[in-house]
């Protein structure tokens, strides 16, 4: 889903007011396209490529709500100005979780029911809340770099790899906002 | 944008055949679904795309960054950038190598590169760029059509190694995004990352 903000009127304005933009092409910043494409394409695959598909995407399902456990709880021991920015991708973390229950359901499987806690570190001030948060955005990077292979067929993949593509985006701010380095390196690995 | 091939959405909206029939699908009956009846993209192809593309975000990223267009803390910023543009481009050129494909030129001066832009629908054209402001969306812009182009290829590419690369690159594609986004005016980490699912410009 598309959340429109002050960032996002200005691309568009700046992408569809000129009249040179995106001629011809359609603008996919976001949105459940991808999702739907992995839909559709999911329940044309055999059965065990489904109950392979459903195992993964209920493991990311697992780790991206552990994630928003984590935003949950650490969010309280951020400063005001990060709170804001950060109750934004709590809600982007569970915008991934709708698109991998929806998924799992396009395979056949059913999405489990969430888990009465999750495991998220005991973080007790700001600093100690934005190394958890670090851990788990670079642990989902890490997990679906090994799980999108395995994902078929191409346009579940790319739909997963919509999701990665927003968590290595938080990972990034998370890192502004602990002074870090944003962009490490060329290629996102979830190691740091 | 090339219209030589069918799109994404041409492919993968084309109603019952849908995305997974065509993976499954025999080259001769993929090849049918082309809108045009041009054989579909190999993996070298597919490569070589995306090569080009790159080439001209490392070559927009010079320009720039060669230029006093951008303030000391937005030069800063996406001064690593082309770094990595160049590496994308070597590992990009090392897979394509591998398969025998010929490694595409890229953009050799101002004029060539405003074509390529002009050709992928990026408003804005190096050598007319105003300030910072107009550096800061072209580079954005172009930076999101590359992400397009890799969640395209997602959804086409079987190489397993191949697909991993891909994902890698584009997430960092969209890390620049995020940066430059937060270079722009009165911009927050917030408004930096203001979609839940990225899959760039197509």
């Amino acid at each position: 889903m598309v959340r429109d903000d002050g960032r996002a009127s200005s691309r568009r304005a700046l992408l569809t007011g000129t009249g040179t933009a995106l001629a011809g092409g359609a603008l996919a910043l976001a949105g459940c396209g991808s999702v739907d494409t992995g839909k559709k394409a999911v329940k044309k695959t055999s059965a065990p490529v489904r109950r392979q598909d459903i195992e993964i995407l209920t493991h990311a399902l697992d780790l991206e709500r552990r994630t928003v456990a984590a935003y949950i709880a650490c969010i309280p021991l951020l400063t005001h100005p990060q709170r804001k920015a950060f109750r934004q991708f709590l809600n982007e973390e569970l915008e991934h979780t709708g698109e991998l229950v929806s998924l799992i359901k396009a395979a056949g499987g059913k999405a489990p029911p969430r888990a009465d806690s999750y495991p998220i570190g005991h973080a007790t001030d700001g600093p100690s809340a934005l190394a958890v948060l670090h851990s788990l955005e670079a642990l989902q990077i890490s997990s679906y770099l090994e799980w999108i292979p395995r994902l078929s067929p191409a346009p579940v993949r790319a739909a997963v790899a919509s999701i990665l593509t927003v968590d290595a985006q938080h990972l990034t701010m998370v890192r502004v906002t602990q002074g870090q380095d944003p962009v490490p390196g060329p290629f996102v690995t979830g190691s740091v | 944008m090339s219209r030589g091939v069918p799109t994404r959405r041409e492919l993968l909206g084309a109603g019952a055949a849908g995305a997974a029939g065509l993976l499954a699908l025999p080259a001769a009956a993929v090849a049918a679904t082309s809108t045009t009846g041009q054989p579909p993209f190999s993996e070298t192809d597919r490569l070589q795309r995306l090569i080009r593309l790159e080439l001209l975000l490392l070559y927009c990223y010079r320009h720039v960054l060669g230029s006093s267009i951008l303030g000391p803390r937005a030069h800063r910023t996406l001064a690593p950038f082309e770094g990595h543009e160049q590496a994308h481009v070597d590992a990009l050129e090392t897979q394509l190598k591998a398969r025998g494909g010929a490694v595409p030129p890229g953009p050799d001066s101002v004029k060539t590169a405003n074509r390529y832009l002009a050709h992928r629908g990026v408003g804005g054209r190096l050598g007319q760029l105003k300030g910072s402001r107009d550096a800061l969306y072209l580079l954005l812009t172009l930076e999101q059509v590359t992400i397009g182009a890799y969640f395209v290829a997602l959804s086409k590419l079987n190489d397993s190694h191949l697909i991993t690369l891909a994902c890698q690159i584009m997430a960092n594609e969209a890390q620049h995004d995020a940066m430059i986004g937060l270079s722009l005016p009165k911009s927050t980490p917030g408004s930096a990352v203001p979609y839940g699912l990225v899959q760039g410009i197509q």
